[in-house]
């Protein structure tokens, strides 16, 4: 019932919003989507990964690929992007979870860097360094889904995602993934694979994120590669720690307000408000260790 | 074999760049735990300072790389008070150290492009252009300066390592934090010094490497990924297999562009199959730390 409740407000409000603050919202809704997953791969799960915008791009790319270009039926393209994901995430996560430290962090950010040039080199396929577009979402039983009825299926998606990550939390997976982040060692000892927690919490939140970004695809009708690169796996990083890791509304207030803030701080700072965000997050590491949302609960203690 | 052995040559001398970053990484890893993805920034600084002073105000080219090195010493060093230091008495978990890093990353990344124009800048070289051959092997002049300065950083860190008692110190720290500050060593003293000797090496790779391919503020990640698959090749155990790694990555992807019949874009995808695979077959690098 509170889902239903919080499904037609989320939904209901993209009707009262023209098309320029319509398209503002569904992004807002997209990154929050993709910070409640990474939150879950880096705050709960202790994993530092700079795929997950990758996994955005490979989801966003595999189901305007295989539509398009292999003219599949969308239902099959849905579930052979999520293959691609899942199989990419894989690979990456088998040899390099292996490992005590940091190798998942450079398997990841490597793969982050290939991907951008496997768009760019991808000829016919991935259309090259313009991308993909001009094509249009398949009609789905004969309606077109186009303007703020659009904004709902994001908005399904986003508590899709929240209600799959909240109940992997609560559930003994949750509480194992927390277990190898806090002590691995005590972990193993307790009977938990340590190796294969981690692969499955990085290949599910890598799958999420390659549905939310085949959900992006058509949102403007355009997927192309500058979109993918590693500006936006930081800023990612940069958003759950702001807003407080390991906590599912810390994610979700560090998305909202990094992403609504270059709005306010172009008229001052231009282009560079990345140089905040850097500053913000290191002054969150430094300061303020449990994020916005730490500094939520000291206050209304 | 003419061809291979050109190619030989500036493979070396690519794989040399590698190895002083991978060195970078593994000065400051082995006392610390602390991998710090800025490095390939601090080779961009460098770069930056090496633009300025060298080609904007036409330094002489040793008293400009010397300046850069200062600078690049004392960027260390203030970066391990802010970033590095705070967390480390806190008693933070190392991840934290490591993810306020990337936030120098950015930040420092941000300001360069802040400051500069966002084309690629020029850095002069050394001894002008110019071919140097000795019978069969030939090559530019830089490649054999890249080289034999890597060297003698290399000679000169092995030296530091095992004959003086502040390498020595550096070891025993490595070895066991809390033993070593029993013993009566400094540890944050050790810290500092293992971020301004990071930064130096970082920088004098980013500096050999800017006059080939200009200075430019997007040139520090890939550096900071090929430097660390050079390390996780080579292993962290020793400061040689910081140059194996790198010369044998550098020799996989010239060899890759070179004679495979790809795109040369997807020989940027050779640092991540190398990488993998040394995952699944050598975690522990090629060389072993000695008992």
């Amino acid at each position: 019932m509170r889902w239903l409740a919080a499904f037609v407000v989320l939904s209901g409000a993209a009707f009262f919003l023209g098309d320029y603050h319509n398209d503002v919202y569904r992004k807002m809704l997209l990154w929050v989507t993709l910070a409640l997953g990474y939150n879950f791969l880096f705050g709960i799960c202790g994993q530092v990964a700079f795929s997950h915008f990758a996994f955005y791009g490979i989801g966003a790319y595999s189901v305007v690929i295989f539509l398009f270009h292999f003219h599949a039926p969308l239902p099959l393209a849905i579930v052979l992007g999520v293959a691609v994901c899942v199989i990419v995430a894989l690979a990456v996560a088998i040899p390099s979870t292996r490992l005590e430290g940091f190798y998942l962090a450079l398997a990841t950010l490597a793969l982050a860097q290939l991907f951008v040039v496997l768009l760019n080199e991808g000829g016919d396929v991935t259309g090259g360094t313009g991308g993909i577009a001009s094509y249009r979402l398949p009609a789905i039983f004969g309606m077109q889904i186009r303007g703020p009825w659009y904004t709902a299926v994001i908005v399904f998606i986003l508590l899709m995602t929240y209600a799959i990550l909240v109940r992997l939390d609560r559930s003994w997976f949750g509480r194992a993934c927390r277990a190898v982040r806090d002590n691995p060692e005590a972990a193993a000892a307790m009977g938990i694979n340590v190796a294969r927690t981690k692969v499955v919490a990085f290949t599910l939140t890598s799958a999420l994120a390659g549905v939310a970004g085949m959900v992006y695809a058509f949102v403007d009708n355009t997927v192309n590669p500058p979109i993918f690169g590693l500006e936006n796996a930081f800023l990612l990083l940069f958003m759950v720690i702001v807003g407080g890791s390991g906590r599912h509304a810390g994610a979700a207030i560090g998305a909202v307000l990094l992403f609504l803030l270059p709005f306010f701080l172009s008229p001052l700072v231009g282009h560079h408000h990345v140089l905040v965000f850097g500053v913000l997050m290191l002054a969150a590491i430094l300061l303020q260790p449990k994020g916005l949302i730490g500094l939520w609960d000291r206050f209304s203690r | 074999m003419q061809d291979f052995l050109e190619l030989a040559v500036s493979a070396t001398a690519s794989g040399c760049i590698y190895g002083l970053i991978a060195l970078a990484y593994l000065l400051m890893i082995r006392p610390t735990g602390i991998i710090n993805f800025a490095v390939g920034e601090w080779a961009m600084v460098a770069a930056f300072g090496g633009h300025l002073l060298l080609y904007r105000y036409e330094w002489p080219y040793f008293a400009g790389m010397a300046a850069v090195l200062a600078l690049m010493v004392v960027v260390g060093w203030v970066t391990e008070r802010i970033a590095v230091r705070p967390l480390v008495e806190k008693g933070s978990a190392v991840l934290a150290p490591i993810l306020a890093l990337l936030g120098v990353l950015v930040i420092t990344r941000e300001i360069i492009s802040v400051s500069f124009p966002p084309d690629p800048l020029p850095v002069p070289f050394p001894f002008g252009i110019g071919r140097l051959e000795f019978g069969l092997v030939g090559g530019s002049y830089q490649s054999f300066f890249i080289i034999a300065v890597t060297l003698a950083v290399f000679a000169g860190t092995w030296f530091f390592f095992e004959k003086t008692l502040w390498g020595r110190s550096f070891e025993a720290v490595a070895l066991n934090r809390r033993a070593a500050a029993l013993m009566g060593i400094n540890l944050s003293r050790v810290t500092a010094f293992s971020f301004s000797g990071g930064a130096a090496v970082a920088g004098l790779g980013g500096l050999l490497v800017s006059p080939n391919i200009s200075a430019h503020y997007l040139m520090g990640v890939p550096l900071a990924i090929q430097g660390f698959t050079a390390l996780v090749i080579g292993g962290v155990g020793r400061v040689e297999g910081a140059l194996i790694g790198g010369l044998l990555l550098a020799f996989a992807e010239q060899l890759t562009i070179r004679y495979a019949p790809i795109p040369s874009g997807f020989a940027q995808g050779v640092p991540l199959l190398f990488l993998m695979a040394f995952l699944i077959v050598r975690p522990a690098g090629l060389l072993r730390a000695r008992a």
